[in-house]
């Protein structure tokens, strides 16, 4: 079967689909079947981290990943509410830093800094943090506030 | 309407028996993902049927003694984090962690790198220089190759119909090092790559280099020159210049020809003096 039935949990809850086809992209699913705006399409090859969500807690790249890939997991977009500890942190630090501009990379940003947190916790020094983000490009910001963002978010791990 | 069938065995035996049974109409094995459904999206592949991977039971890292073996599916960044890699293999760590991002790497493994047989592979150059083998399993009997005799061309591998890699076994410990060249730091492949290992056992050092066209490359004679221990520094500028004649460099979108020979000589320096023959350990 190419299109058959499926099941995906996003954002702790469950979203079922009679007819998914088999080729369909994570990113498509959430952006125009779940209507979750929120993750972005940057390039659709891997290379600009717009579309990153956490899989299972991972940061992953949606452009590239099939939903089907990913029907028995736990799936985190930028479009959850407040709740989670890390991505609250992220988000609150990238406000104080004012790390945004446009802002259409920054859910890439969010989320891959907050599965990041999550990965290592306390033991990532600020170089592995900005090594680790190497993936995710800016094309307003300069990098520095997001820099100082990150600088903050890990400031404020438990 | 999908532009191919999803198929997601729960054994060995169904996964190489769905890749059979589609002989004809193509199909394809499929890991992380992100070498495969690239090359659909470009029309470069175009199988009738996908066989995922990601029940069978190869996330698998494994240490006897010095030797290691890495299941074909273990996402890149598992094998970056495992303690032993780090210390016991520098240069394997230094060549995953030089694949794509983190997010990539949560998905890509070592099975779909030598799947994929690219010539800029970051991988293959390290696995070569460590003397790795690949265990495959197909409808036949089971076999182990040199990645050496694995890796043909771009795309194009030793891999009969409906074979699998299972593993990829590294026979020893080695101090090593894997240096690059590329535009980007992240997401963007090497121009021209060097990787070196030096075999305690054997008090040899082992030389490729990769980030061109057609496949990434052994150098013996340049090893050889190295010598059986650290190489003194006129002894490494000869076989820097060696190295510098024995590749065949080819120009292509990423670089010229003229910069990669430069680089060679260079890379192949920073690599070999980073490497600590007498400790073992990687500086
Ligand atoms: C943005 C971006 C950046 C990248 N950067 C790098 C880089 O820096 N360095 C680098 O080396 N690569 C890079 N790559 C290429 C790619 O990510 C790697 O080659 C990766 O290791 C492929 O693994 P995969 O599991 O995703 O392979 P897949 O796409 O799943 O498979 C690749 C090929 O191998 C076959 N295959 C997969 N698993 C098996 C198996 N077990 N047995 C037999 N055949 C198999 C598939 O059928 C396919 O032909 C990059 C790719 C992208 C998109
Ligand atoms: S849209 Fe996925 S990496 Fe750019
Ligand atoms: S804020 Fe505009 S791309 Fe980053």
């Amino acid at each position: 079967m190419t299109a058959a039935s499926a099941d995906l949990t996003v954002n702790g809850r469950r979203a079922s689909f009679t007819a998914l086809p088999d080729d369909e992209r994570l990113l498509d699913t959430l952006r125009w079947r779940l209507g979750l705006k929120g993750t972005k399409e940057g390039c659709r090859t891997g290379d600009c981290g717009a579309c990153t969500v956490l899989v299972d807690g991972r940061s992953t790249l949606s452009c590239l990943t099939l939903t089907r890939e990913v029907e028995d997991a736990a799936i985190t977009t930028i479009d959850l509410g407040a709740g989670d500890r890390e991505v609250d942190r992220v988000r609150a630090a990238f406000a104080a830093a004012g790390a945004l501009q446009c802002g259409y990379c920054t859910p890439g940003f969010v989320i891959a800094l907050a599965g990041l947190l999550k990965e290592r916790g306390r033991s990532l020094s600020l170089d592995e943090i900005l090594d680790s983000l190497q993936g995710n490009l800016c094309r307003c910001t300069g990098y520095a506030a997001i820099a100082r963002a990150a600088a903050l978010a890990r400031e404020a791990a438990p | 309407m999908s532009a191919f069938e999803l198929v997601t065995p729960r054994s060995v035996e169904e996964a190489i028996a769905s890749l059979r049974a589609s002989d004809g109409t193509g199909s394809a094995p499929l890991a992380g993902g992100t070498d495969l459904l690239l090359d659909i999206d470009d029309g470069r592949a175009a199988p009738a049927r996908v066989v995922s991977l990601r029940r069978l039971p190869w996330r698998t890292l494994d240490w006897v003694g010095g030797a290691l073996t890495i299941g074909s599916t273990l996402p890149l960044r598992s094998l970056e984090d495992d303690p032993g890699v780090r210390a016991q293999l520098p240069g394997l760590y230094q060549a995953v962690h030089a694949v794509g991002s983190v997010a990539l790497r949560h998905r890509a493994t070592i099975g779909g790198n030598l799947g994929r047989s690219a010539p800029a592979s970051d991988l293959i150059p390290m696995l070569l220089a460590l003397d790795a083998e690949v265990d495959l399993v197909g409808p036949s009997a089971e076999r182990r190759l040199s990645v050496n005799d694995f890796v043909r061309a771009s795309r194009r591998t030793a891999l009969a119909p409906g074979e699998l890699i299972r593993s990829v076994r590294v026979p020893e410990s080695r101090p090593s090092a894997y240096v690059w060249q590329r535009v980007r730091l992240a997401n963007d492949i090497s121009q021209i790559a060097v990787a070196v290992a030096y075999s305690p056992s054997g008090r040899r050092w082992s030389v490729a280099v990769g980030g061109m066209p057609p496949r990434p490359v052994l150098l013996p004679e340049v090893a050889r020159g190295l010598g059986n221990a650290r190489p003194t520094d006129p002894a490494l500028r000869a076989a820097g210049e060696r190295a510098t004649r024995e590749v065949t460099i080819a120009a292509d979108q990423r670089a010229s020809e003229e910069y990669r020979r430069r680089l060679v000589g260079t890379l192949l320096g920073r690599a070999v003096r980073s490497v600590d023959v007498a400790e073992g350990v990687h500086r």
